[in-house]
């Protein structure tokens, strides 16, 4: 059984010195970084479970460690390697992927991170014609949201990289070459209308930029499937739009090609989010079809499974030094037993559990 | 034709084992509903600790008891008892009085979310306090919910009673079931009734069981309206004859 101490990492370690024996203890994540790097991408219930216990532990495991140890280990003059997540519902892919965002955070990375890919291909209120090319639609809310969570996480690169374009939005605004990248986010927030444009300005300004050598890139998607899948937006005569019709999908697909280099691309698939997939699958073949297969080859895929044993011992330690158990009986063997029984180790599953135990 | 008055003739000749025939008959109570068993049946025992215990630490009494049961007939457990660790009687009753339409899959999810609503309300205020205030807090879902409902039992009830051609409200003593069951009956019809159209379940029952757990709250005041009304019928407690 782990001693007290043990399962919490004591802060002063360093993000970059997380190593094997690491595996299956907690860190804290602070809150400067929770407001700034994390303002969207953490799931729901994990926020939740931070508001309640007043402090964010993330537990360290392998497939995160395995990704930490590649990117540690990337030649930024090849072009960028795509890393992709993939495992059954519940197993802790946002949260690997949201472990190594906070690891390239710390090591003074820019973040592209899109919290959910699958949130922009369904329920969108209003579906503008783009400015830019009438055969597209824009997402003026979802893009100003993102724009502004983006500029809470990049504040400070924000005013070094500049545009090498001028970019005009209409009669009486324009970009001049040269002016900080913060303008643009800017212009994206304040003219709703323009903020998909903003948004496509940015990540062709920081893909042309990243091999220059300022700034490291890290693109991080969460649902990747979404991009190459089906929509729910119907345009007025009620007939289908295919994803890449929608302006930000089709600037993200050329995000998440490897023709780049100075980064790393970090990919999601997940079924829980996505439309038109079985409950089932969970393969990136099976959720990405075809043509997202194609499209992301090759990638490396690393798999997140449940938890093994001395994960579920660590973060039934880590429930019960929070007093979150409150059920007497979840202290004793029996209990834990039937927990293990019961979540099947399942990391999502047995939060849900304990949640009401 | 034919069929029915044969069962009819077979069931009164040779009276098939374990079927209940006689019925009790008392004013305060009319069986609405009955088991098929009868009083020879015992209860299953559930508890996987009665089973684990090696023979030798068995008392007599207790391999008596054993060899007992072995000749006994043994009533079939029903599907919502379980041999966990974490089944609790009275939350088992209240998700059933819950339920809707046999749809036992969404109070249960509903009962589920409202302890967690709890605890995390609770967490909320734990965090809040002062050190002296946080040993007074409790976080425990389950006790809270076992303690309301306990403040929620009415102690006297009334019972209409026929008299000379009116119903009369008469002050009578009730069975610790009774009580049990009002007190479930009048927490979930509150919660029911009285919520915003857009404020969900969990929500509205976690905030009634807190604040009858604190002895505050439409439900507390519900059962002290019961006991006044008996203490007004005071006069007509002769009309009870049980």
């Amino acid at each position: 059984i782990m001693l007290k101490g043990m399962t919490r990492l004591i802060s002063s370690v360093h993000k970059a010195k997380h190593g094997e024996q690491h595996e299956g203890q907690h860190y804290n994540i602070s809150f400067q970084d929770l407001k700034t790097v994390f303002s969207h991408g953490l799931p729901p219930r994990f926020v939740m479970q931070v508001k309640t216990f007043n402090e964010a532990c993330l537990m360290v495991r392998r497939p995160a460690l395995e990704l930490l140890h590649y990117l540690k280990n990337t030649n930024f003059a090849h072009p960028a390697v795509r890393y992709v997540f993939y495992g059954e519902k519940g197993t802790g892919k946002t949260l690997s992927l949201c472990h190594s965002i906070h690891f390239c955070a710390k090591q003074d990375w820019l973040i592209l991170h899109i919290p959910d890919a699958h949130l922009w291909v369904k329920n969108c209120r209003d579906l503008l014609q783009s400015t830019y090319n009438k055969q597209r639609f824009d997402q003026p809310l979802e893009a100003s949201t993102w724009l502004k969570n983006f500029k809470t996480a990049n504040e400070h690169f924000l005013s070094q990289i500049k545009v090498q374009e001028k970019y005009v939005w209409n009669k009486r605004e324009s970009t001049e070459k040269g002016s900080p990248l913060g303008e643009v986010v800017e212009q994206g927030i304040m003219r709703v209308r323009n903020a998909t444009d903003a948004v496509g300005i940015v990540l062709k300004e920081l893909k042309r930029q990243s091999s220059s050598g300022i700034f490291r890139l890290l693109v991080a998607v969460d649902g990747v499937n979404a991009l190459w899948g089906r929509t729910t937006l119907k345009r007025e005569d009620k007939s289908p739009i295919a994803p890449e019709e929608l302006a930000f999908i089709y600037n993200l697909r050329k995000m998440v090609k490897n023709d780049w280099q100075g980064g790393a691309i970090v990919l999601t698939v997940s079924q829980t989010g996505s439309l038109f997939k079985p409950r089932k699958a969970y393969l990136p073949q099976e959720l990405l079809g075809k043509e997202g297969f194609d499209a992301l080859d090759p990638f490396i895929p690393i798999l997140v499974s449940n938890y093994n044993p001395k994960e579920f011992e660590s973060c039934i330690h880590y429930y019960l030094e929070n007093n979150w158990l409150q059920h007497e009986k979840a202290h004793t063997e029996e209990g834990k037993k039937e927990l293990l029984f019961l979540s099947n180790r399942n990391p999502g599953q047995l939060e849900r559990l304990c949640a009401y135990l | 034709m034919a069929a029915s008055a044969v069962t009819a003739v077979r069931g009164w000749s040779g009276l098939l084992l374990g079927v209940r025939s006689v019925v009790l008959r008392l004013p305060g109570l009319t069986q609405v509903r009955w088991s098929r068993y009868g009083p020879e049946y015992q209860d299953p025992q559930i508890d996987k600790g009665y089973y684990r215990k090696p023979l030798a630490a068995l008392t007599e009494e207790e391999k008596y008891e054993r060899e007992l049961r072995k000749t006994q007939v043994i009533k079939a457990a029903p599907a919502t008892r379980t041999s966990s660790v974490f089944e609790d009687p009275v939350i088992s009753k209240f998700t059933n009085m819950m339920m809707k339409g046999g749809n036992k899959i969404l109070a249960r999810s509903l009962m589920t979310q409202t302890l967690e609503a709890v605890k995390r309300k609770q967490f909320e205020k734990y965090h809040a306090a002062s050190p002296e205030e946080q040993a007074t807090i409790e976080r425990n879902p389950y006790t809270i919910f076992h303690q309301a409902l306990k403040n929620c039992e009415p102690v006297i009830g009334l019972v209409s009673i026929l008299k000379g051609g009116h119903f009369y409200q008469v002050p009578v003593p009730l069975a610790d079931q009774r009580r049990r069951f009002l007190a479930m009956k009048w927490m979930i019809t509150e919660c029911r009734e009285k919520k915003h159209r857009r404020v969900l379940m969990p929500e509205k029952l976690s905030q009634e069981l807190l604040e009858a757990f604190h002895n505050r709250g439409p439900v507390i005041k519900r059962k002290h309206d019961t006991h006044k009304m008996a203490e007004a019928n005071r006069a007509l407690a002769h009309y009870r004859w049980w």
